[in-house]
């Protein structure tokens, strides 16, 4: 059974401003399927680096990445998956539903099909009665259930979730946190990025760590944090321990 | 081909949202109406006249909507952000090139032909006739070069920002509507490499004045030999093929915000 994220000895490297820079220096992880997985790292750490890749933005200089067994630059290795980027915006002048409706073309998905995983997707989020507004009007918060709407909408085996709670106020956090819960709840597997520890405490089962462009951590949450400490004073030792910048 | 029909349509949705076509027809509307007072200065034949001018208006209106519409698609998406979850679907850099300019191509052709049947009514109403067969042609051919135009548009899209893609393919097609059809004149003024460099640039270039069939209309002409009419169709077909692959060539690899891969 091939697992939902496989990365071999991934690197990446990049010119930036006619300087080389490696984002990614060989790193290696699995994510089993039906687990939650929190990627963690201070900015710079090549978190959004690695997802850009599983999603086939950018190209790896070596190493693997696969997607349920398939390679990540193949096109079909991303029709079992959804994806929420970072900022979530969208197109403002569709309404929610058109948008919904959009991205489950995409998927080869229609008629009344298409008008149920729709209907689904808005209940699961709490977005029908908003659904038939213009985008261009929703909230930051709302913005992101379009966004988790959209991702969910081919019922993926995979959701992966760029950072998921990045500028959402406590209730759209409770919100999406109440998401991925239920997620987890029907077997998905979710790996996301996110500097919010605690909301990572609370809803994974396994952490991977990186610093500057290297896996420095990986395992469950019990394994790695010691009785009384938090995951966040966990991180900024990890991060800390070999001159990092921990990011607050 | 969902997909690129899909993509298609959204640039639909937005050109029917936003305000450019609007703002395109009315000035198309206000420009008429101000030639129509040429009658009052007595000049014969006014409905020739405005065919004339209608039809120019039409081409320069329908290329400032072609090339801002289709200059801003991919710089906006990646603006925007929404090219991530976009190409994080089984959706390929290709379909979204080819589904960008179907949609600003077959949007700029409806908004040319809503603009021609208006000039048209204009035409009759001041008793003026139109050789059916010529016009059809004329719109046809006007339909394909702005494919061609789309296509160049978007090629340059792929790599630069919305204000300087426009700008460009504006330059661009200013220079290539002007300049190719004196190139032959200015090759007899000039001798040696000068005289080879403007050929090269003579068959190099696009050639808008084959899709120009303005003046066959206004003159009443008639309609081109349909052999002739089928070789600038396919030249066309051709051009647009090109331009979109070098899009696609600039796109396909382009990496988003983090600088150029090695």
């Amino acid at each position: 059974m091939p697992f939902p994220i496989e990365v071999e000895s991934l690197k990446a490297d990049f010119k930036v401003g006619g300087e080389r820079v490696s984002a990614l220096k060989g790193v290696s992880f699995r994510v089993e399927e039906g687990s939650v997985v929190g990627f963690l790292g201070p900015n710079g750490a090549g978190k959004t680096t690695s997802i850009h890749i599983l999603l086939g933005f950018v190209d790896f200089t070596g190493g693997a990445a696969r997607l349920f067994g398939e390679d990540v630059r193949r096109q079909s290795a991303r029709s079992r998956i959804g994806y929420l980027p970072e900022h979530p915006e969208s197109y403002r002048f569709l309404r929610g539903e058109e948008l919904l409706r959009m991205s489950g073309r995409l998927f080869g998905i229609k008629g009344k099909e298409l008008r149920n995983r729709v209907e689904g997707v808005l209940e699961r989020v709490g977005m029908q009665s908003a659904a038939r507004r213009f985008i261009g009007t929703y909230s930051r918060g709302m913005m992101q259930r379009i966004g988790v709407a959209q991702a969910l909408i081919n019922d993926p085996d995979l959701l992966i979730l760029d950072e998921p709670t990045g500028g959402l106020d406590p209730v759209g956090r409770l919100a999406m946190r109440d998401i991925i819960a239920e997620l987890k709840q029907d077997g998905k597997t979710v790996f996301f990025s996110s500097h919010e520890l605690s909301e990572v405490e609370r809803v994974c089962d396994r952490v991977i760590l990186l610093r500057a462009g290297e896996k420095v951590a990986e395992g469950g949450i019990d394994e790695l944090v010691a009785p009384g400490e938090s995951l966040e004073q966990y991180f900024i030792e990890q991060v800390c321990a070999s001159g990092g910048r921990a990011v607050q | 081909m969902t997909a690129v029909l899909v993509l298609a349509g959204v640039v639909w949705r937005e050109m029917l949202r936003k305000k450019d076509l609007y703002v395109l027809a009315l000035l198309l509307v206000a420009l008429t109406l101000l030639l129509l007072t040429v009658d009052t200065f007595g000049a014969k034949n006014v409905s020739r006249y405005l065919l004339d001018l209608g039809l120019l208006l039409i081409w320069l209106l329908s290329i400032v909507l072609a090339v801002t519409f289709t200059a801003r698609q991919i710089p906006e998406e990646e603006k925007r952000g929404t090219v991530f979850p976009l190409l994080a679907k089984p959706v390929s850099r290709w379909q979204l090139i080819l589904g960008k300019w179907l949609g600003c191509w077959t949007a700029s052709v409806s908004a040319t032909i809503l603009f021609f049947v208006f000039l048209l009514a204009v035409v009759y109403l001041r008793g003026g006739e139109v050789d059916g067969l010529a016009l059809i042609q004329c719109a046809a051919l006007y339909a394909v070069l702005l494919g061609v135009i789309a296509a160049i548009t978007l090629a340059l899209s792929a790599r630069m920002t919305y204000g300087a893609a426009a700008t460009t393919s504006f330059v661009l097609q200013g220079a290539v509507f002007m300049l190719v059809p004196r190139i032959p004149t200015l090759v007899g003024y000039e001798q040696g490499l000068r005289r080879s460099a403007l050929m090269v640039l003579y068959y190099l270039l696009p050639h808008y004045e084959l899709f120009d069939m303005r003046r066959r209309l206004v003159h009443e002409w008639g309609a081109i030999p349909w052999s002739a009419f089928g070789l600038i169709v396919v030249y066309g077909i051709v051009l647009t093929a090109f331009f979109l692959l070098l899009g696609w060539a600039a796109y396909r690899r382009k990496l988003f915000r983090r600088g150029e891969a090695l």
